[in-house]
């Protein structure tokens, strides 16, 4: 044996391991799901099931159903709008940030980083009953303050969803504004002092130079942030789905419609393969996002 | 030598974690232990644990306080290292544990004769398939509360009709009547009050029968007059700031409204002027299960059986109710003065005399989503009632079909 061929065996065996770690964690409760998915294990046969091959899938594409395809096509609109605003927010917010003469940085940065700091479901929760409540939240308060009627702020389809987009961005932005925020600072400053030489204005500035310079560093946010997103469950379902305090509101993404329609029935064969239908459906997502256009050989 | 001597160290700590586990038998002494799963407030779990300190040394029994206590009795209800020997909780999910083969029948366990001292109602409730799977302790059902500073003794509806003209009268620019209106466990009183209901003990389920869309599309008009939402906190929190006369709530929200400072009156359920029946909400009677692992374990079968008969006393059911502000489910209990003198708990058990014991089948799992989205649909969408019953019974349908 090469001494080539010695240090690849001794680093696949250095990284047993940590892959057989990440192996136990990540892929065996996909495998295991799968299996389940092949099975009857339900109320009925919790201990006793067996294995009836592809029948869970038949059931599960009836809930892919006009209501299952209209969640889809929300939840794509929930994503899409929701890169879209965190994208330019953070982009805004991190540049604020960056301004040289810019003194309490760190006091800003802090705040900024709070909403990251409390537990989504408290913070939902405190949105909803302290914010959007039409009798006692502070939303209406103001309203009624300026002698206008209430509004009840999560009753109405659109209403709601722009309710939820704006509570999701409250506790999102905080991570793409910190990343966005040290991407910028990773920029060399000398390439700016040349744009400017070259008579580039700001705005020039930042389409030809931030952007290019920044995309790389923060790809793997966006893609973390846009898997999220897309799976979100609680901020739609706390704010307006959840069992004794639904608010009227019509909106599902795919998670809560699954939920909904399969999970709630204790078949775990039947909401497995709903969720590895769903987990398909992600994945389909990641490879789209991995295919090469031409004239654009660096991809997210 | 130095990573060495940590390495031993790191080796023998990862060995002395199980031993951090507890003590497997189930507290302290030296008497065999058990554990009751339960997810009870304090003073509940107090009461029951001084009485089943008296059964020491011989027997410890140690109450454990379990957060997501269903999802944890599925994940570990037949395993004899990780499930509880019983767990204290209402009845409604005994039909799926039954099902899933994790519980025992009490009537394997003690007389039979003894189960004769309850009220019908909790022994019903604790029947499934024709065993009995709950020893009963306590009941607790919703109740007509309202604030006498709003709503005088002499104006107190007994009809629902009553109750509407008194909403309808402005009640002094407050809300004479709010309740959580579009959610199923306080709407399904008004579905008894017309002979409906939400599903049969077989499973069938009953949202699209005339007697449910008549109850719904009538409930549907007190709703107008309550807020648009219908969540718990704002329900409650209008009742207690003195915002709404009356309301049906359960026994929880009696002690937080009489330290607000409502002159808190009790009034039984007004009746349906249409059918002459009572608004009828659901009863929930908490009580012990046993675990299948527990009871084919010889050496705790004897102990299980002594739990249960010492649970039986009429002393600790008045206890226990006394604490979670419930009535209890053995009739001798009622034989107490400090009881017969309690307002709340003898209305709680008039009121459950005419109340539905909340169905313990399986299919009530999905039921409660359907119900509450049958409910928005119609209370806060303006749906028609009789087309969203249908769509709703079609969605029940789905939903059962799917569980198995």
């Amino acid at each position: 044996m090469n001494g080539k061929k010695r240090n690849t065996l001794s680093a696949w065996v250095c990284n047993i391991p940590a892959l057989a770690f990440a192996g136990s964690i990540v892929v065996f409760p996909i495998i295991y799901t799968a299996y389940i998915s092949l099975t009857n294990m339900n109320v009925y046969h919790w201990f006793d099931f067996a294995v009836i091959g592809f029948k869970n899938y038949i059931s599960a594409l009836s809930v892919v159903d006009s209501g299952f395809l209209r969640a889809l096509g929300l939840t794509v609109l929930w994503t899409a709008l929701n890169m879209i605003l965190q994208l330019v927010i953070a982009f805004v917010m991190a540049s604020l940030l960056n301004i040289e003469k810019l003194r309490p940085r760190k006091v800003y940065k802090t705040l900024l980083m709070f909403p990251w700091a409390m537990p989504g479901y408290v913070s939902i929760l405190l949105w909803k009953n302290g914010m959007f409540n039409p009798q006692f939240g502070l939303l209406n308060q103001w309203l009624s303050g300026w002698g206008s009627e209430p509004v009840r702020w999560l009753a109405g389809d659109v209403l709601a969803f722009i309710c939820c987009l704006v509570v999701n961005l409250w506790l999102a932005l905080p991570f793409m504004i910190m990343i966005m925020d040290g991407a910028l600072q990773s920029v060399d400053k000398s390439y700016y002092e040349n744009a400017m030489l070259d008579g580039a204005g700001w705005f020039t500035r930042q389409i030809r130079l931030t952007v290019p310079a920044i995309t790389p560093i923060i790809a793997p946010a966006v893609v973390i942030t846009l898997f999220t997103t897309f799976k979100q469950f609680d901020v739609i379902y706390l704010l307006t789905q959840q069992v004794g305090a639904k608010t009227g509101a019509n909106i599902h993404t795919v998670l809560t419609y699954a939920y909904e329609n399969a999970f709630v029935t204790n078949n775990y064969g039947f909401s497995s393969a709903v969720s590895i239908i769903i987990f398909l459906l992600l994945i389909s997502f990641a490879l789209l996002s991995k295919i090469r256009r031409p004239g654009n050989e660096k991809n997210i | 030598m130095k990573r060495f001597i940590l390495f031993i160290l790191a080796i023998t700590a990862m060995l002395s974690l199980p031993a951090c586990g507890g003590d497997e038998s189930g507290g302290e002494g030296k008497g065999l232990g058990l554990v009751i799963w339960h997810d009870k407030e304090d003073a509940v779990a107090a009461a029951l644990q001084a009485e089943l300190d008296t059964l020491k040394p011989d027997i410890n029994v140690r109450l454990e306080k379990k957060n997501g206590l269903t999802e944890a009795l599925k994940m570990v209800g037949n395993d004899p290292k990780a499930a509880p020997d019983f767990y204290f909780f209402a009845h409604d999910k005994l039909g799926v544990y039954a099902e899933m083969g994790i519980l025992s029948p009490i009537t394997e366990l003690v007389d039979k004769a003894a189960l004769g001292g309850f009220l019908p109602m909790t022994i019903e409730a604790a029947t499934y398939k024709g065993a009995v799977y709950q020893l009963p302790i306590y009941f607790e059902t919703l109740l007509f509360m309202y604030n006498r500073a709003l709503m005088p003794d002499d104006e107190v509806p007994a009809t629902t009709e009553e109750l509407y003209s008194f909403m309808a009268s402005g009640a002094g620019g407050k809300y004479g009547f709010i309740e959580q209106h579009s959610t199923a466990y306080y709407s399904a009183g008004w579905i008894h009050g017309f002979g409906g209901g939400i599903v049969t003990e077989d499973g069938v389920p009953l949202l699209d029968t005339p007697e449910t869309v008549k109850a719904l599309e009538y409930h549907g008009k007190f709703v107008e007059r309550m807020p648009g939402e219908s969540e718990y906190a704002t329900v409650n929190t209008l009742f207690r700031e003195g915002r709404a006369a009356s309301t049906i709530g359960g026994p929880w929200l009696v002690p937080t409204a009489r330290e607000s400072g409502i002159d808190l009156g009790l009034a039984p359920m007004p009746v349906v002027d249409e059918t002459g029946l009572p608004i009828a909400p659901y009863s929930g009677v908490q009580g012990l299960h046993v675990l299948k692992v527990a009871a084919d374990n010889p050496e705790k079968n004897a102990a299980i059986r002594e739990v249960l008969k010492l649970l039986l006393n009429p002393g600790i059911g008045a206890a226990m109710a006394k604490a979670s502000g419930c009535a209890p489910a053995l009739e001798a209990c009622y034989d107490a003065d400090d009881i017969k003198n309690d307002s709340l708990v003898m209305m709680m058990r008039q009121t459950a005399e005419k109340a539905v014991p909340m169905p313990n089948i399986p299919e009530m799992d999905v039921m409660w989503n359907v119900v509450s989205n049958l409910l928005v649909d119609i209370n806060m969408r303006g749906r028609d009632a009789a087309e969203a019953a249908a769509d709703a019974q079609k969605n029940a349908w789905d939903l059962i079909k799917a569980m198995k």
